[in-house]
This record gives C-alpha cells, structure tokens and sequence, in this order.
C-alpha cells in the first residue's frame, strides 16, 4: 500500500520537482542523491515533522514512524516501537533541554504525539524524534508568551482549505520562507474527502494531484491515509517543520457541510454518521499537532475548542462550528429556521465558553479562530447567472436570494445575536475573528445592528482568509481575475457597507500581526495553483486600530524579517 | 443645615480670590488660609477628567488633540472603569486608590439607611479614607480642584489648596460647561500654579445624557467631543507657552463610558416588586441610570429570602442583564451602602425606577456596557513614558500614578491600584 503514486516513488519530497505542465494531472517527480542519514530519517520519519499549540511552558510535538515497509498509514500492520523525542535551544541538540520517550503503534496509526514541558516562554527551540539510532528531521518551534507579559507583537500566518487535488500548497511554502512569524493560524479544511475527479482544479474539476485512497474517505484506514498523504506534501512538511501550528477544523476533516448529525456529503450506504465522525476524529486526533480534550494523548477525546494566551496582548479562542451545530437551514426564508433560537452553530456548552472568553478581558486583543463567516451578508441585486457560481464558491446566494449561507453564522443568527449582544452588554473591545472556510479574502465590521450601520455600534471585526488552492469565484467561472469577480464584488460591498474589502478571485494565505496599537491582516496572493514554484505577491492590508472596532486599509504589509 | 451647606459657609470664610478669565468672565477661586502660590518645585501633575467619553471616541476623528497626546503618550487601552460605573464612586477611587467598599462611595446615588431616604453621595465625609490631595498638601506641595459638577464639588469641596466652584452651572445638568471649566483650570494655573490639579470636564457626558440621537447620529455628544477637544489643547498650549509642559505629567481619562437607550427600552423594578407579597413596601431603589441599587428594608430574618426574590424578579424583565447579590459578589467590591442587590442593565437599556417617567434621559451609565474608558499619560517630564501598554488600568490607579510621580508614599489605608508610570 502506498501513499499516493507521486509522492512515495522513493524520491525525498522536499527535491520533488515538477517536470510538466501538471493541469492533468500526470506528474513526474525527479530527486536529488540523498545522504544516509536523510534516507534513514526518510525511512522512519517520512511525514515529517510538526509541533502545535504553544503554552509559555509546552509545546505539542508530533511525527509518524514508519517502523516497517508494511506499516503503511491506515494499514493496521506494523510492530509496536518506542523511541525517545528531545528539544533543544540550538539545532546541533548541545543543549537539550527537554526530552522524553514514546511509544507507539498500530493502534494509532504508528503516530507519535508529545507534549513537552518544561519550556521557557517566547523563545525559539529545536526537537526531533529518534528510532533505532536514527533522528528525525529537525523542527523548530516556539512557546508563547509567558501570560503576564506583553509581547510587542503576535504574529500568525493564517491560512485554510488546502484541497490537494486542486493544486499544490505554495502558501505553505511561501510562509515557510519567512522568519517574522510565531505560529501558523489553521483555519480548517487542512485536508478534502473527495476521491480524484470529485473535487480538482477550476470548472473541469481536474486534479492537479491525485487523493489518495482514490475514493472519497470514509473508514478510520481512509482518513488515515488521507492525512499521510497531505503529510508528506513537500510544501507541508517545510511549514509544520518550521513554525507551531494552532489548528481547528472546518467540514472538509469529516465531509462537506458537516452538522452534529451528519453532512451534505454523508449518505445512509456510508454507514452511521456519528460512527464516521468518530473516525475522521480520532484520524485528525493521531495525525494533528493538536491538545483534543487538553491533551496530547489521542483518543481521550474530541473536544477541540480551545483557548491559547500570548500574554497580555492576545487571547486566542479556537472554534468548533461543525461538531454540534444543528442542521443547516434548508428553506431559510421560508421556514424562517435560521433564527430559531433552538437552533445552534456552536451549541451551548462552547457558546457560554466563547462568551467567557470575551468578556473575562484577560488580554487586549479578543482573536477568534472561526472556521465559519460571522459577519453578517445581505445580497440584493445580483444578476442570477452569477448566483450559482458565487455559490459554488462560497455558498452566500442562496437561489431564491435569501440573504444568508445558511452554513456559516447567517444561517444561525440566533447564536451570533448572542455573541454582539455579549460584546456590547460586557463593553467588550477588541475582538477580531479570524475565519476561513469561503476561498475568498474579507475584511469587514460587525455592526450591532446590520440594518442601522453605519449609524450602530461595530462589535468587533473580521478578517477572512482565501483558500490556499480550493476553488474561488473566478476558477468556477472560467473567468480571468479581476473580470466578473468584480461586478459581483462591487454589488456584495454595495449591499453590506460594512464589508470593507473583498477578493473573490485570488488564493493564498494571510498574515496577522497584533501589536498595541492595531492588528493587522496582511493578503498574500500566489500564482498559478498548477505550478509546483508559484511566487506570491502582496495584495492588500487592512487592520483595525486598537479601541475601535473598525477597520481602514494599510498601505503596505508588515515586513517579512 | 446640611453638611454640603457648612462646607460652603466654612469656605466662605476662607481667602476668595476673584479672577478675570479668559472670557472676561469673573472667576472665584477659594483657598486654604495662608495658602501661597506654589513653591519653586517645578513639577506639576495635572488629572483631566473627560467626563463619560468612550475610547472609540478618541479616535473618531472629533478628537484631534486628545488623540496625538494618547498616541505620543503611554497608553493603557484595557482601561476600565469600576462599579458601579459612575461619576462619584470613580472619582473617589481616583483621589483614593480604593475601590468603594473602602473608599465609602460605591455610586452617585444610595439609600441612606439612617436617613431613610435616598441621596447623592455628594458630602465631603462620604469619602472614608484620606485623597489623594490630602496627601500631596501634606508633602508640602498645593493643590487645586477644578471641578465641573456640583456634586463632585460637594465631595471633594475643602480638601485642596484651591478650590473653583462651577459657575455659571447650567440648570437641570448642574454643570459648568467646559469653556467655564477649562477657562477656570487656566486661571488657576496662571494664577496659583498648584502642584497637582483635578480637572472634571463634565460636557461631553452632560451632552451624552441629553443627547435624544444618542443611538443613532449622537449629534449633541459629537459636538461636545469637539469642543472639549479644543479646551484641551488650550491648556495644552498654556502649559508650552509658560514652560510647565517639560515638567507636567497629565493623566488624560474618564470615569465611565456612555450608552444610550430609546423611550420603550426601560426597566422598572418597582412595579414587579411591588406586586410581590414580600417585598412591597420593604424595600428602596437607588436607580443609578443603568444600575439600580435594592436595599431590603424589611426583618433580617427575610433577608436572604427577599434578596432571592429581587434577584428573580429582575431577572424576569427584558434588559436585564445581571442581578447580584452584593455580599456574595466579591468582584463588586461595594460594600453595605451599595445596597443589598445590584441590578445592571443590558446595552441599550436603562432603569428607571420607581416609576417609568423618572428617568427619561436617553443616555446612561453604570452597567457594565460602559466599562471602557480611556486612560493614558502624557506631558513632557521625563518621568512620562510613551508607548502603549496591555496591562490592566483603571480609575484606581490615579492616586498610586500621580503619588508615584512625586514620590508620595501610599497613606495608611493603602492604594488598590498601582502606578501606570
């Protein structure tokens, strides 16, 4: 069994190079020599390396060990190993000042997932695994801010829907290259269920590479598997190696348009869906540098939303929108379902949760990692050839012009009425959610009161990030960028002034940098998805002033280091 | 004759000095007898007070002054004023550095068990612990208040070197507007050069109150931020002309922030507790705009039983956001006087109690959506560090803050808050 014809022909990903034209998808990889030590390391540890939710004094540490030619991802073969991780301040392990045993086996996938303690905060360290003598590649991680301090900036590249067969992962590469970050921000939708031909590149839906297993996933060995197969993902694996990441899932981890009791794309002859979960669950469990349940230890639990302290100046609320959401509206204005208050995005337990997050003021920005759009989209006005397209991409224009994705916080307005009321019953300031999920790149107000902006309080603001490959407006539409997009566009922004800024056409990844005085988003857009060395370029900044709950545009990013 | 009436005969006994100012208007200026203008030590503190401005404010485009002393000042922007959110208990924990059940004045309006009425906490001994002016007349340096509100005059009154007393004072409002104001704090740098000065600039909440486009447009509050703005900078100007700006500290906050509500957003507890059997006639409402303070008049032994009750009850009516039982709330930090229960309201409402008519202003403060305000330091001496910073800040840090800057210990009965030097 192997991880996908591409990538596991023996070659070491990170020289994998792109001979053609890739559009159809038939790929040819070429490698330079390898040392022995690589090839050992390659053997062994050949999904790489990655660490994850930073605390002052730990950080998670994760890789998967290939003990065996037959203990394949997903396979169940394999012997049962243990091995030994470290950390150090410096990359040649002289002072090591951290380490610890493991065990692992096929009961989980032969990962491996550490939480080491005893760190001092805010400072930069080195960890690797070793088996059999052999290390691990090195990765490179960094704890938060002691809680009590105040750091003179945070900052998070930011980036979600990273659907492989639609083209290869240059955001990640591109945030690989920069030293200026503290952690990566995973928004969700890491990973895509859809086999090859379902869900590829542009209007043909051609894959650029292949999922592997080539069905869509739905036993624990398919989402294992799946997961292997984004791990070993060249661009990937630099990334996870070189920055924590903090991560939450959007639908895409379990199927599409997932609610608490099933998906638009979960059907009776693929079993119970609760089962199912609990599969793509325990899979993202073993396979993600992720605490479920507080913890590193896998399968003690599926509780993903979390909070994460960067001293006083950031608190980090990470959100779960898919685990015990009701079912999404199907009729929203004929039914009038979205704003049952018996309906529930968040459900009960993680909404009094968010609320305590916001209000408790322990630090002076409120960031929300929100898997889902909360700010709130009225539309009027759009011609209807432009509404199936927009809908494919982002699921706002309902056919019969409803004015909400009934996916995202529109279709559940009872919830997010809760949360602004929250912020300005408490005198909340500062709150700035950070989403992803719509392939597309916002910056936006929350008004009070959508219907009086801009004569009502702003709440808070949002920031959304586009997809790293996943389709947008233009891929569905055939269009070139800055063409059709753009009407749309205007008629979005025209109709909702709260939405200050908004890119349909572009994919790439975000920069979020909070100081004191402001925090900043910073869009990055990458070529073409097709080409294994795309560049990226900067396309536009916005940032809300510190006490405002505006946004205004910036004139240029903050620097890369 | 009420205490607030013998301050103002004893005062009136004192050295009064009338002063052209700046409009030609005649400015009295009380002082302690004896009390020379300030010695040789040049450095200065000066308080100002923008009485109910709300952060985002600031930097609203309105406020051009105010905002570059923020941005090339130190900065708090967590600032947060304290319960209950309101003029008279956050000006005390200024010139105190303790939170109300200590400093003895938890809100502008109690219940007065001995007097068995309810009544603003305006008289000089509500305030039971030393100020802050107290302390710096005693390290020999003078002092100066600057006033706007009767009621803040009524509770500071005698304590500093040099008193104004607002005049003219707008009727209804019962504040001098701040040109009045500022015209005063000028003339009595100018003319007295205090040490240390607390300035209340009461117009922008006084216009905030009265302000019927509250919800919408604010065009009255917007109006004052502008013209307070201005007398900011021109005191600002005064003390770089006259060279005191090099040697000034200047804490720039306000006490609350504002909220406004429309006429069918009103709670009124009274008619619920009234058709309740146990509570009718047992107990009193001290409304403090968007807090109502309950006091239980009734047997000790009902207590715990009543305090329930209000508790439900208030909970009951839409704009609630919050019914507290005092005692066992340790963050209120209220003490017996801020009565038995704390009821705040939502954003967007207001309490008028006992009756829907008794409060028909638009603009309110005291529940917890008017918690933010801004606070930061600024002037020229070198002491004054520019930046910004997360740390916490609030109303109760004034008197560490300023005692700090001129190396005045904390009394006896302690500061809560800490130095934001």
């Amino acid at each position: 069994m192997t991880d996908s014809p591409a990538l596991t022909d023996g070659t070491f990903p990170r020289r994998a190079v792109l001979a053609g034209g890739a559009a159809a998808g038939a790929l040819a990889l070429t490698g330079a020599a390898q040392s022995p030590t690589e090839a050992a390391a390659n053997r062994y540890f050949k999904h790489g390396v990655a660490s994850g939710d930073p605390l002052p004094h730990a950080v998670v540490l994760w890789t998967r060990l290939t003990p065996t030619a037959a203990a394949t991802p997903g396979s169940g073969q394999g012997p049962g190993a243990h091995g030994t991780w470290q950390v150090a301040t410096d990359q040649a392990f002289r002072h090591v000042v951290s380490q610890g045993s493991w065990q692992t086996g096929p009961r989980r996938d032969h990962t491996i997932k550490v939480d080491a303690t005893g760190l001092a905060p805010a400072r930069w360290y080195y960890y690797r695994f070793r088996y059999r003598g052999v290390s691990s590649r090195v990765g490179r991680t960094r704890t938060a801010p002691a809680t009590d301090a105040s750091p003179a900036n945070v900052r998070f590249g930011v980036v979600s829907c990273a659907n492989l067969q639609a083209g290869w992962f240059s955001a990640y590469r591109h945030l690989a290259k920069r030293d200026d970050l503290h952690a990566i921000l995973h928004l969700g939708d890491y990973l895509y269920e859809y086999g090859p031909g379902e869900y590829g590149y542009g209007q043909g839906n051609v894959d650029v590479r292949r999922h592997v297993p080539a069905h869509e996933m739905i036993s624990l060995a398919d989402y294992r598997r799946r997961h292997a197969q984004y791990k070993r993902d060249a661009d990937l694996q630099s990334l996870h190696a070189r920055y924590p990441f903090i991560v939450t899932w959007d639908d895409h981890e379990s199927a599409n348009d997932a609610w608490s009791g099933g998906a638009e794309n979960h059907q009776p002859a693929e079993g119970v869906w609760s089962a199912r979960r609990a599969r793509a669950h325990r899979a993202y469990d073993e396979w993600m540098p992720v605490r479920m349940n507080g913890t590193a230890a896998p399968g003690d639990g599926t509780r993903l939303f979390r909070r994460l302290r960067f001293g006083k100046l950031a608190e980090l609320s990470m959100l779960d929108l898919r685990t015990y959401r009701s079912k999404q509206a199907a009729y929203p204005l004929v039914d009038g379902s979205v704003s049952d208050p018996d309906r529930s995005i968040a459900g009960d337990v993680q909404l009094a949760w968010l609320k305590t997050s916001l209000s408790q003021h322990r630090a002076l920005w409120k960031v929300v990692g929100n898997p889902v759009m909360i700010t709130p989209i009225t539309l009027g006005g759009l011609p209807a050839d432009l509404i199936d397209p927009v809908n494919d991409v982002t699921g706002l224009l309902p056919a019969d012009g409803a004015p909400y994705n009934v996916d995202q916080w529109d279709g559940y307005t009872h919830d997010r009425r809760q949360i602004f009321r929250h912020l300005r019953d408490h005198g909340v300031e500062n709150t700035v959610f950070v989403t992803g999920d719509i392939h597309s790149a916002w910056a936006a107000e929350l008004p009070a009161d959508k219907a009086l902006y801009p004569l009502t309080q702003t709440v808070g603001v949002e920031f959304v990030t586009t997809s790293v490959t996943s389709n947008n407006l233009k891929d569905i539409l055939g269009a070139p960028r800055r063409t059709a997009s753009l009407a749309v566009e205007g008629i979005l922004t025209a109709a909702n002034r709260h939405v200050k800024y908004l890119n349909f056409d572009d994919h790439g990844f975000s920069i979020l940098d909070l100081t004191a005085r402001r925090a900043q988003m910073d869009y990055y857009v990458v070529g073409d998805r097709t080409s294994r060395t795309a560049g990226a370029t900067w396309t536009a900044s916005w940032a809300t002033a510190t006490g405002t709950q505006k946004v205004h545009p910036v004139s240029r990013p903050v620097s890369a280091g | 004759m009420s205490e607030t009436e013998a301050v103002r005969r004893r005062l009136d006994r004192r050295t009064v000095l009338k002063v052209a100012g700046a409009g030609g208007a005649a400015l009295m200026f009380s002082s302690m007898p004896g009390a020379a203008p300030a010695a040789a030590a040049k450095r200065r503190a000066y308080v100002l007070v923008i009485d109910g401005c709300r952060p985002d404010e600031i930097g609203g485009g309105r406020m051009p002054t105010v905002k570059a002393l923020r941005d090339r000042g130190l900065w708090y922007p967590r600032a947060r004023s304290l319960p209950v959110f309101e003029t008279l208990p956050n000006h005390v924990m200024m010139m105190t550095g303790v939170k109300p059940d200590r400093s003895g004045v938890p809100a502008n309006e109690i219940y007065d068990r001995s007097l068995r009425a309810v009544r603003k906490m305006d008289r000089p001994s509500d305030v039971r612990v030393a100020t802050l002016i107290e302390q710096v007349n005693r390290s020999g340096r003078t002092t100066g208040t600057v006033l706007s509100k009767e009621y803040l005059y009524g509770v500071f009154s005698a304590r500093a070197t040099h008193r104004w007393e607002p005049f003219p004072v707008v009727p209804i409002s019962g504040h001098a507007p701040d040109a009045f104001t500022m015209d005063a704090a000028t003339a009595m740098v100018k003319q007295f050069d205090p040490h240390f000065m607390f300035v209340n600039l009461g117009s922008v909440d006084r216009m905030g109150h009265m302000d019927l486009t509250g919800t919408t447009l604010r065009a009255a509050r917007t109006s004052a931020l502008g013209r307070v703005d201005n007398e900011i900078k021109k005191f600002v100007d005064l003390l770089k002309a006259t060279g005191r700006w090099q040697h000034s500290l200047i804490v720039v906050l306000a006490d609350h922030s504002m909220d406004w509500s429309t006429p069918d957003k009103v709670v009124s507890l009274a008619p619920l507790y009234d058709a309740d059997p146990m509570l009718a006639g047992r107990y009193v409402i001290a409304d403090n705009g968007g807090a109502d303070l309950v006091y239980w008049t009734g047997s000790a032994s009902e207590k715990t039983a009543a305090i329930a009750t209000m508790r439900r009850l208030a909970m009951s009516h839409d704009g609630v956001l919050a019914a507290h039982d005092r005692a066992a709330t340790s963050w209120l930090r209220l003490g017996a006087r801020g009565g038995d229960v704390v009821v705040f309201c939502k954003a967007g409402w207001r309490f008028s109690d006992p009756g829907l008519l008794d409060n028909p202003i638009p603009g309110n403060h005291g529940h917890p959506a008017t918690r933010p305000i801004p606070f930061f330091l600024s002037g020229g001496h070198p002491r004054v560090d520019h930046g910004v910073r997360t740390a916490w800040a609030s109303t109760i840090d004034v008197a560490p803050t300023v005692g700090a800057f001129f190396g005045i210990a904390a009394p006896r009965t302690g500061w809560e808050g800490r130095s934001r030097l």
